[in-house]
């Protein structure tokens, strides 16, 4: 490819260090009124801190009630994005190889949910109806499905690998499940990652369901528990800074490991209707 | 027959949870149906359609609307159109990109409560440092309790979120382009504008067109950011957080008539959208 000027690689630069900039100050100063006392920060609002105070996490930590939030959180996320997972494998799998009748047909009534009309309102009537309103398992089963975008990922990478493994098990009499286990899942393990990582993305980041389903703030995950600590302490900026900041921690270091698997080809291309 | 015995369990609690709700959101949406325990339903044709634009608040709705419009245009347009600026700035060498991707993608990861709060905080009227630069500056600061802006910045925040997942996926469509095809370009003498008008959009083009579906779709129906930012306030309702504010938040009347006739009314949005923006997509494809 031919060189470019140095103006416009400069520019290049530029552009991105600017847009970096709108997505990392929100961060810092977050870590910055973290630091700070009530008084520093109502005297000097935009100013630096004076002093680390690490302190201020252990505070917010106890006034926030975390340790219960997080416990749910992950609770939710391992659960569902398990059982996602599962469910996405038992159905992209015949689907894709078109081993049972209608597969294109299933497929396309799996993607439909997409453009049909909001079903909310059914939906909060059906779990108030079997009774699984503000329970945990309730909620899990409506965050537990095998036709979200893992399952879109699964199906378009199924597709794209040759069938002569499969075939080859079904020979040897290798039961379905071993199958599933001992072949398909390692067969996959180029979108397993990213289809893990965003199920379970989708499930701790919910706050609109546990809103909805989980009126019993002992059953909060830690969006609800962050946004009802918010609203609890709206005027001690400190401790905000800090209760978001405990919620959004963990998340940055995981993201720095399992960066590579998001930012990746795996994303693109992989839906099709 | 395993396989097809496993394949019943996701369509079991899709039929169920989904598309089986979806549907019923049809015959709720004749019926007099409220959460009060015990009350009997009755069908009442098309009152509930008709109390959602002639009722006194019917200026909110059409506002609801409009802003669903809004957003899905703003957002997906400038969402995509910024994505694809960066994708092609960070698809050529830079020392850091992979910083600079990571750190676009984030917002992503960390969701909508925290992207939120920290907008939220970062904008307060009384202290918040983006209000401050715009006080110096000697431009509005009311953000997002401001009755004329509230919405836009909610957008802006929605943008903000996003826009790395944009990028994602234009760069992994970038990287799939054969090199060799820019090598005859640049023997054949075109500019860079040429090479991405005749080689890089067409080539891409394809695998954003349903993406660029979904980003529609999924911008007309998503509300959680309103839900975070201002819980509908100053403006900012759209027809998804109405159906949520009518069945639920509500509670008062928890009215499933009028929530399930405005989702119908979103899905007219969503199906009439939808299909226009695929037509248009694919046959720009053609085009090319």
């Amino acid at each position: 490819m031919n060189r470019e000027p140095r103006a416009l690689l400069s520019t290049r630069y530029l552009i991105v260090l600017a847009v970096l900039i709108v997505y990392l100050i929100p961060l810092f100063y977050l870590f910055n009124v973290s630091m700070k006392t009530q008084i520093e920060h109502l005297k000097s609002p935009v100013g630096l801190f004076e002093q680390f105070r690490f302190h201020n996490f252990v505070t917010a930590w106890n006034k926030g009630d975390f340790s219960k939030y997080i416990w749910n959180s992950l609770y939710y996320t391992v659960v569902s994005t398990g059982l996602s997972i599962l469910l996405s494998l038992f159905a992209a799998f015949p689907i894709a190889r078109q081993y049972v009748k209608f597969s294109n047909l299933i497929y396309v009534f799996f993607v439909m949910s997409l453009f049909l009309p909001n079903p909310l309102v059914p939906q909060f009537w059906l779990v108030n109806e079997i009774g699984l309103y503000n329970t945990q398992w309730g909620y899990i089963l409506l965050r537990t499905g095998g036709t979200g975008i893992a399952f879109l990922l699964f199906v378009g990478y199924i597709k794209s690998v040759s069938r002569e493994l499969d075939e080859a098990a079904a020979m040897d009499g290798c039961g379905y499940l071993r199958f599933i286990f001992q072949i398909l899942i390692p067969l996959v393990k180029p979108v397993m990652a990213t289809g893990v990582l965003l199920t379970a993305i989708g499930v701790w980041n919910d706050i609109i369901g546990p809103t909805i389903y989980l009126s019993d703030s002992k059953y909060a995950p830690i969006t609800r528990g962050l946004f009802a600590f918010y609203g609890q302490y709206l005027n001690d900026w400190p401790l905000l800074a800090c209760g978001i900041m405990i919620v959004a921690g963990p998340l940055v270091v995981l993201y720095l490991f399992v960066q590579r698997f998001l930012v990746s080809g795996a994303l693109a291309g992989s839906v099709k209707i | 027959m395993l396989p097809a015995a496993l394949l019943m369990l996701p369509l079991l609690l899709y039929v169920v949870f989904a598309f089986g709700p979806s549907v019923a959101t049809v015959y709720f949406s004749f019926t007099d149906a409220t959460g009060l325990p015990g009350a009997k339903w009755h069908f009442i044709g098309f009152d509930n359609y008709d109390r959602l634009f002639n009722s006194s608040d019917q200026a909110e709705r059409w506002r609801s609307i409009r802003n669903t419009l809004e957003f899905a245009f703003l957002v997906v347009l400038i969402q995509n159109a910024v994505g694809l600026l960066m994708a092609l700035i960070v698809n050529r060498k830079l020392k850091g990109d992979a910083f600079f991707r990571a750190s676009y993608f984030l917002p992503v990861v960390l969701g909508v409560t925290v992207s939120g709060l920290v907008w939220r905080m970062m904008m307060n009227p009384l202290g918040g440092p983006l209000s401050e630069l715009f006080k110096s500056l000697d431009l509005p600061t009311g953000f997002l309790s401001s009755y004329g802006a509230a919405f836009e910045w909610i957008i802006f925040v929605q943008i903000w979120m996003y826009m790395g997942y944009s990028m994602t996926i234009f760069l992994a469509g970038l990287q799939s382009i054969p090199k060799d095809l820019y090598d005859a370009a640049h023997i054949d003498g075109t500019s860079r504008w040429q090479a991405f008008r005749h080689v890089t959009f067409p080539m891409i083009a394809p695998s954003t067109t349903v993406n660029m579906l979904l980003a529609i779709i999924g911008a007309l129906q998503t509300f959680d950011i309103i839900y975070v930012l201002t819980n509908g306030g100053f403006n900012t309702r759209t027809l998804a957080f109405d159906i949520y504010r009518d069945a639920i938040a509500n509670n008062t009347t928890a009215d499933y008539g009028l929530a399930s006739a405005g989702a119908m009314v979103l899905f007219v949005f969503v199906f009439v959208i939808a299909l226009v923006s695929l037509i248009a997509l694919r046959r720009r494809e053609v085009d090319l």
